[in-house]
């Protein structure tokens, strides 16, 4: 019908994406440089929806990127660096190759940096964006800072992630900002929520490294590059918010490996003092009805949370050699405790051994000699569980030699009807404010009931969500059932009669369960078979975690026995 | 002279006295200009002749008397003076007085007695000699003092000092040098700064803090840090900002979109509470069991490719198909198919006939029957519509259901893409495999802190997690690719012993 015939790969998707190696031409850049130059600004491969349309007809596998952004990488004055740098590389090569000392020494000193304060600036118009992706930042940062100089990367890039580490980790201390801790076989997860966000992030054990060979160094270290600066800059916010100084008066001099523990038993030199900038009290308005009662959880909740920062306020630790200093030193300062440990072992201790004011001393061997009667020795666990638990946990499951219970992770969130292992129940009984019925001797059986008891709470529970109270109904008669057969002949008598005393408590739930029996009872046919459905799901769940608190009972007692066997 | 008992020129012949050698040569010089006679000839009669000049090479003299006849030559043009005119003698007088300055320093005439000869008493007494040697040995034990051959030859033996290089011990402008010296000696004790030096201290010190703006590395471990999200006008912001963008001086707006992550997956993923150091059973026990079902998936997978591949039984040669392959075509066996085969290419050669030709009431019946076709499948269709206004209950039901199967269809799609949000995309060549599960095993499980072995590692655990939020494509580490192919050779040495 007339017009220019219309050419194929022309228009559409096939235009608006470009192969890596074409916007590497584009860019005038080697494949490294390429890379370095996507990971800086944040620009990343792109899998498109119809492949073979942009391949133009191929199918062979490629990596796409989007031509407008590698149009906006166009104009990036880094990429000007870059090729100065590949320049600058050359003349040095030369240089050294005709043993032009002189040269190589000039050379060395105009070497072309580049910064990468202006990427941040435009990746992270805002703080809070930022912080919202900080925790990429502080797991390479944390695991950079391990790092041996071996070679793999830079010293320098070590040196900085140590400095940014020490940093941050005084922040989370100054702000009492951890919330939830956990150790895994990987590594230990903090969770720490500063200005709002919650941030994650994993630090690797010390000296675990076996340096994997499938992993591209290069690349982390550029990642690390960019993310070091975004971390100075975030840190530099952040105490500024506390009214810090920035940098933190550190004695940078010594040995860096020592750096972080010296940094860690010091406080930080405050710009303002600190009286005044203490809780700022939340402002009262004037609300009605319901809202006060929100309010007044929320100032529950809050005291709570403030009780929860000053948990180890005026105890004294004491860490003994084999312990992992940095963590638990870590721990014990954000939630205001005191810590040292043995001279010998790295600077910074600030008391001894024999100090008799020392609360808690932290030992992980079975049995240690010289004990001293006014102090607890205990396992380093319990400290762990203690932050996670937001209580000061009873000492005696955390005694030498004692098996410990489990760690549990704090980062799993039980909805109603999930299985809850007993030990967590244990702890949100603590929580409550519950006393256990603890007792020295018959320790374990008492632990038992406990569980039981607890158990059985749980299920109360469960079925007082389900819909009615038929189902109680029903199990009072069969516990009666079981009373008289357990009694084998009916015993028939007549008592007294009682008054009936009108619980005004009770009238209301009886009315609530009734309201709530009527309203099932008029619903349509579709709306009932999806409450049935959504019932039937929660039952579900109930035996599921039913059948696993079973199974764990069985495994306990069959453990017990084998233990008494033992003995 | 004579009083001694031997007399022995030291250097070549007997000096003249040096009163009488002087005069001489200034006659020399002026002889031939003034003479008519040959002028060689001539002079060289008169300097022989001269009482006190010392000939060093005498037998240029005896033997060098021209007896060749002389040639008439036309005096009275200077072309011919300079060719005719024999100035040997001259040259060699004075080639003789540069050998003696060369070699005596100076003219043999000039030289006092004493310079020229010396006594000699005979050989020295061995004695003597001895005794003297040994002082010198000791010197001499370190290194053989005598110089070498060729240092003597190349060494510089005329006595002739070089010629002073005037021109190294000139200044230019010396006078004038001095003089301003003078006068700004003369200043200074006076207390006057001259204007020159005024300027200079006048001017600014130089800007020293332009070598500290060079860039600093990005990882110098004392960089500093400022409020980069606090400060928010820049001095860039107050010029003109069309201006800036057409010089480009104003960076280049980054697109919002660039903003989005590619995956919503989190940056940390926590472990599964089963990969505690000190585990809750259940939940080791889940975790355990998930790192099973991997572990068979995987499994089930080799075991598919295995058994793909395994070689079918019936493929395999028996005796009796070896046999049969052997005597394949020795055998004649009777072929009874042929004959058919014959008959049937017969019936197709004869299936090939032309179809007869349709008569003309033959085609009016078919076309009459094709209208009449067509009139009907119209009726049809009308009554077909007219009768649909009975089923429309049904036809309602129908589009329902149409409905309802396309919005099923619409949010499983949209359940799909959700869940392929959080899965890698296919970035690149190879397909993103996720790293093997952290698990300990009951008897693995350490008792306390202490005794914890790590399990993994935490950079491939980073790495991976760039890898799967499509951050970066999942690649193979380059292979080292040899250009050359090497060769091996046993060394000689080595295949002597093997």
């Amino acid at each position: 019908m007339g017009g220019l015939q219309k050419k194929k790969y022309e228009r559409g998707s096939a235009t608006n994406y470009i192969t890596r190696n074409k916007a590497r031409k584009k860019l005038q850049l080697s494949l490294p440089d390429f890379r370095r130059l996507c990971i800086l600004k944040g620009i990343y491969p792109h899998e498109p929806k119809h492949k073979k349309k942009v391949n133009k007809g191929s199918t062979a596998p490629r990596t796409f990127y989007l031509l407008k952004d590698i149009r906006f990488l166009l104009h990036e004055p880094i990429v000007g660096k870059f090729r100065e740098y590949k320049v600058f590389v050359r003349k040095l090569k030369k240089a050294y190759g005709k043993t032009e000392w002189s040269s190589v020494e000039r050379l060395k000193e105009n070497k072309p940096a580049y910064k990468l304060d202006h990427i941040i600036k435009e990746r992270y118009p805002s703080f809070i964006d930022a912080l919202r992706d900080i925790d990429d930042a502080l797991c390479m940062c944390f695991l950079f800072s391990t790092f041996a100089r071996t070679g793999k990367c830079h010293v320098q890039t070590i040196q900085l992630c140590r400095r940014l580490t020490v940093e941050w980790m005084n922040y989370v201390i100054a702000s009492r900002a951890l919330k939830k801790v956990f150790i895994s076989i990987k590594g230990i997860y903090y969770q720490a929520e500063a200005m709002g966000q919650l941030i994650t992030w994993l630090v690797p054990y010390q000296f675990s490294h076996d340096h994997p060979t499938d992993v591209d160094y290069r690349v982390m270290a550029t990642f690390t590059e960019f993310y070091t600066t975004l971390l100075g800059f975030i840190n530099f916010r952040l105490y500024h918010s506390l009214n810090l100084l920035y940098p933190p008066k550190v004695s940078w001099t010594l040995k860096q490996s020592q750096m972080k523990l010296s940094a860690l038993s010091a406080s930080l030199a405050r710009v303002v003092s600190t009286a005044e900038e203490d809780e700022a009290e939340l402002d009262q308005f004037p609300v009605d009805g319901e809202d006060m009662a929100n309010m007044e959880a929320r100032e529950k909740e809050q005291k709570q949370e403030e009780a929860q920062k000053k948990l180890f306020e005026g105890l004294k630790f004491f860490l003994n050699r084999e312990v992992p200093r940095e963590s638990l030193a870590f721990l014990i300062r954000c939630f205001g405790g005191e810590v040292s440990w043995d001279k010998s072992v790295c600077i910074g201790s600030t008391y001894e051994v024999k100090d008799e004011t020392i609360t808690h001393q932290i030992v992980d061997r079975p049995n240690i000699d010289k004990q001293y009667i006014n102090r607890y020795y205990i396992q380093p666990q319990w400290v762990y569980d203690c932050v996670n638990a937001k209580i000061i946990l009873p000492v005696e499951d955390y005694f030498l030699g004692v098996t410990l219970p489990p760690h549990l992770s704090p980062f799993v969130e039980e909805k109603d009807g999930d299985y809850v292992p007993p030990e967590k129940l244990k702890i949100m009984a603590l929580q409550r404010g519950e006393k256990p019925a603890h007792e020295q001797e018959d320790e374990e059986e008492e632990e038992e009931e406990d569980e039981e008891e607890e158990e059985e709470e749980e299920e109360d529970d469960n079925e007082e969500e389900g819909d009615d109270g038929e189902e109680a109904e029903e199990k009072n008669l069969k516990k009666m059932e079981e009373q008289r057969s357990q009694g084998k002949s009916l015993s028939v008598k007549v008592t007294a009669g009682k008054v009936k005393v009108e619980n005004p408590a009770r009238l209301e739930q009886e009315e609530k369960a009734e309201e709530k029996r009527l309203a099932i009872m008029m619903m349509k046919k579709k709306e009932k078979y999806l409450y049935d459905k959504i019932m039937f799901g929660k039952k579900r769940k109930v035996r599921e975690a039913n059948k696993l608190a079973a199974k764990r009972k069985a495994h306990d007692d069959a453990e017990k026995s084998k233990k008494k066997a033992r003995k | 002279m004579s009083s001694f008992t031997e007399v022995r020129p030291s250097v070549l012949q007997v000096a003249p006295p040096a009163s009488v050698q002087h005069k001489r040569r200034r006659n020399v010089f002026l002889f031939p200009q003034s003479s008519n006679m040959a002028p060689s000839r001539r002079t060289k009669r008169v300097v022989a002749s001269q009482p006190g000049f010392l000939n060093l090479k005498s037998s240029s003299g005896a033997a060098g008397l021209p007896s060749i006849r002389r040639k008439r030559v036309n005096k009275n043009k200077k072309k011919n003076w300079n060719k005719h005119s024999d100035i040997n003698d001259v040259t060699e007088f004075l080639e003789d007085v540069r050998h003696q300055e060369r070699t005596i320093g100076g003219l043999l005439s000039d030289k006092s007695d004493d310079n020229l000869f010396f006594l000699d008493v005979g050989q020295p007494k061995k004695a003597e000699q001895k005794v003297a040697e040994p002082v010198d040995g000791k010197k001499r034990k370190g290194k053989a003092v005598r110089p070498l051959r060729i240092d003597l030859i190349l060494q510089h033996d005329s006595l002739v000092p070089p010629p002073k290089d005037v021109l190294a011990y000139q200044q230019p402008n010396a006078k004038k040098l001095r003089r301003i010296g003078q006068k700004a000696e003369q200043l200074a004790a006076k207390g006057v700064v001259p204007r020159r030096q005024k300027q200079l201290l006048n001017r600014r010190p130089a800007d020293r803090t332009a070598k500290k703006a060079v860039t600093e590395a990005n990882n110098n471990p004392d960089r500093e840090y400022y409020d980069i999200w606090g400060q928010e006008c820049e001095s860039k912001d107050t010029a003109d900002p069309w201006y800036l963008q057409q010089t480009g001086k104003k960076r280049v707006k980054r697109p919002e979109k660039l903003n989005e992550k590619p995956s919503v997956l989190p940056a940390v993923e926590v472990i599964a509470p089963g990969g505690s150091y000190n585990p809750d059973f259940f939940s080791h026990q889940a975790l355990l069991q998930e790192a099973h079902e991997v572990e068979v998936k995987k499994q089930k997978e080799e075991d598919k490719i295995e058994r793909q591949l395994a070689v079918n039984k019936e493929h395999i040669a028996t005796e009796e198909t070896i046999l049969r392959e052997q005597v394949e075509g020795l055998v004649e066996e009777e072929n009874e198919e042929e004959a058919p085969n014959e008959e049937e290419e017969g019936v197709a050669v004869g299936a090939i006939t032309v179809a007869e030709k349709k008569t003309e009431r033959q085609r009016k019946k078919e076309r009459a029957y094709k209208v009449k076709e067509q009139l009907r499948q119209a009726n049809r269709y009308q009554n077909d519509k007219r009768q649909q206004l009975f089923q429309l209950r049904s036809i309602k039901t129908s589009i329902k259901q149409e409905e309802q199967e396309t919005k099923d269809k619409q949010k499983q799609r949209k359940a799909k893409q959700e869940a392929q949000k959080a899965q890698p995309r296919r970035l690149g060549k190879l397909k993103f495999k996720a790293q093997d599960m952290e698990v300990q095993l009951s008897d693995e499980l350490a008792g306390s802190l202490r005794q914890l072995k790590p399990e993994g590692s935490v950079l491939k655990d980073r790495f991976k997690s760039l890898q799967k939020r499509n951050l970066i494509e999942p690649r193979e580490r380059a292979k080292f690719k040899r250009r050359l192919k090497l060769k091996y050779v046993e060394k000689r040495a080595f295949r002597e012993i093997t």
